[in-house]
């Protein structure tokens, strides 16, 4: 406890900056997938191969390898990547892989006759997504996105691998200082206040992610002509 | 920089010895995560008294943090509490407890399928318990259950490349190893990646095979 309380600074830091990549990682994926996702769903047949080839290279290699990938390869380039950056890009592709799948679902949830409605109605095609579709299929994404920012936010502790100073990386550090300085080992403690603490992050959030999802059930008009459409399967796992 | 194959050649075997362990340690948790997954699905199922609200508990608490740091509780945690395990086993307990939690809330998505109605109509016609599991609810969980079975299964074979970070030498951490002495990144990386998607690849096609098997008796 002690330990906890001297160090609180640097923690407050690591917070912080696990904090600043899972907001980044989540802005770049959240574009990534609504873009990808909904052009996925347009009707070129090229375009969503493209796409598939996308999403599936990036969900079967594993994240790890992902964004050590970034990490040594860009530099290869002439990309002087920070480490922060290098994370950015690698968890926000694998976000995004997974993104765009929960993208595409929602708009396949859609039932087929609003399409056909407004395309009757003369709306163009830009009209129909903007306000056909798009918000009956937002309503089916929004909750399994929330769980994606779960995934998110812990993936946020591979940065620590690269050396990028978040959460888990200041346990870490504070675990190996203590061993050094004061000759004790207090690992145990350490990594149990820091699985607790992203129990507290993201069980919040998934908590907020299934309030969302009984809210948007609740206030969804009821369509009885065909089966209500049903919300998006959740994300792959890590 | 040109593509060195001659290098590649010559670390051939040592990735191959990496590849080894990684398939190891993933096949030994597989099996594991599944029996975890159907005792802590029966205890949900049958609602045991206490048991069913600590398992509640353990999916939670291991489906909302990071499994790098449970990783690292276990290797350098542990310890503190007496329990010293070796590197391959850290990994192996590590997976299993990882994957056990989401196999659960599979083995408990397939059983749930399975009717009150039916349950009720093979007891009246004598069935025991376990005939009941075996002849009635079995064959229908299975088929529900197996899809995401075998995606937990695919996903731990893919993270199992996180126990490069407490540096036991599977397939990630021998490319990473290699990277840092001889910098030739591009080589490994293709190298790793080629394999991985081979891997994953080969077991989604056996998985979608296996859930086309199993459906036989209900295509038309």
């Amino acid at each position: 406890m002690d330990l906890l309380i001297r160090n609180l600074p640097f923690i407050l830091q690591g917070l912080a900056m696990t904090l600043g990549l899972a907001l980044a990682t989540l802005f770049f994926a959240t574009i990534i997938s609504f873009v990808l996702g909904t052009l996925a769903t347009l009707r070129f047949g090229w375009l969503r191969v493209l796409v598939k080839v996308y999403v599936e290279l990036f969900r079967d290699i594993p994240l790890i390898v992902n964004i050590f990938f970034v990490f040594f390869v860009a530099p290869l380039f002439g990309l002087e990547l920070s480490p922060f950056a290098a994370v950015t890009v690698g968890l926000s592709v694998w976000g995004s892989a997974n993104g765009i799948e929960i993208v595409r679902a929602g708009f396949n949830a859609v039932p087929k006759h609003q399409w056909q409605s407004a395309a009757a109605l003369g709306l163009k095609t830009w009209e129909v997504y903007l306000f056909i579709t798009g918000p009956q299929a937002l309503r089916a994404i929004l909750p399994p996105f929330v769980g994606l920012l779960t995934l998110l936010v812990q993936a946020t502790s591979l940065g620590a691998l690269v050396g990028v100073n978040e959460f888990f990386k200041v346990g870490q550090i504070i675990v190996e200082r203590t061993t050094m300085m004061e000759g004790w080992n207090p690992a145990f403690t350490v990594y149990a206040a820091v699985l607790v603490t992203y129990f507290v992050i993201c069980s919040t959030l998934t908590w907020f992610g299934r309030w969302l999802e009984r809210r948007l059930k609740r206030d969804r008009p009821q369509i009885r002509s065909e089966a209500a459409p049903s919300a998006a399967p959740a994300a792959q796992l890590p | 920089m040109e593509f060195d194959v001659a290098y590649l050649t010559a670390q051939w075997p040592a990735l191959m010895r990496g590849l080894w362990l990684t398939v190891q340690v993933s096949a030994l948790s597989i099996v594991l995560s599944i029996a975890v997954g159907v005792l802590g699905a029966a205890v949900r199922v049958l609602q045991v008294p206490v048991l069913d609200k600590l398992v509640v508990g353990y999916v939670e608490f291991i489906r909302n943090t990071p499994l790098l740091a449970q990783l690292f509780f276990i290797f350098y945690g542990l310890p503190g509490l007496g329990l010293r395990l070796s590197l391959f086993w850290s990994g192996v307990l590590c997976l299993t407890v990882w994957a056990g939690a989401y196999q659960i809330e599979n083995v408990r998505g397939g059983l749930e399928t399975v009717g009150r109605g039916l349950r009720e109509a093979a007891f009246s016609l004598g069935l025991s318990p376990w005939r009941y599991f075996r002849l009635v609810a079995a064959p229908m969980a299975i088929r529900v259950g197996l899809p995401s079975m075998l995606n937990t299964s695919i996903s731990l074979l893919k993270n199992s490349s996180y126990l490069q970070a407490i540096g036991l030498a599977e397939l990630t951490y021998v490319a990473i190893d290699r990277i840092s002495m001889d910098f030739r990144t591009i080589e490994m990386f293709s190298a790793i990646c080629v394999i991985y998607l081979a891997l994953v690849l080969t077991l989604s096609f056996l998985a979608s095979r296996l859930e086309y098997r199993l459906n036989a008796p209900f295509r038309h």
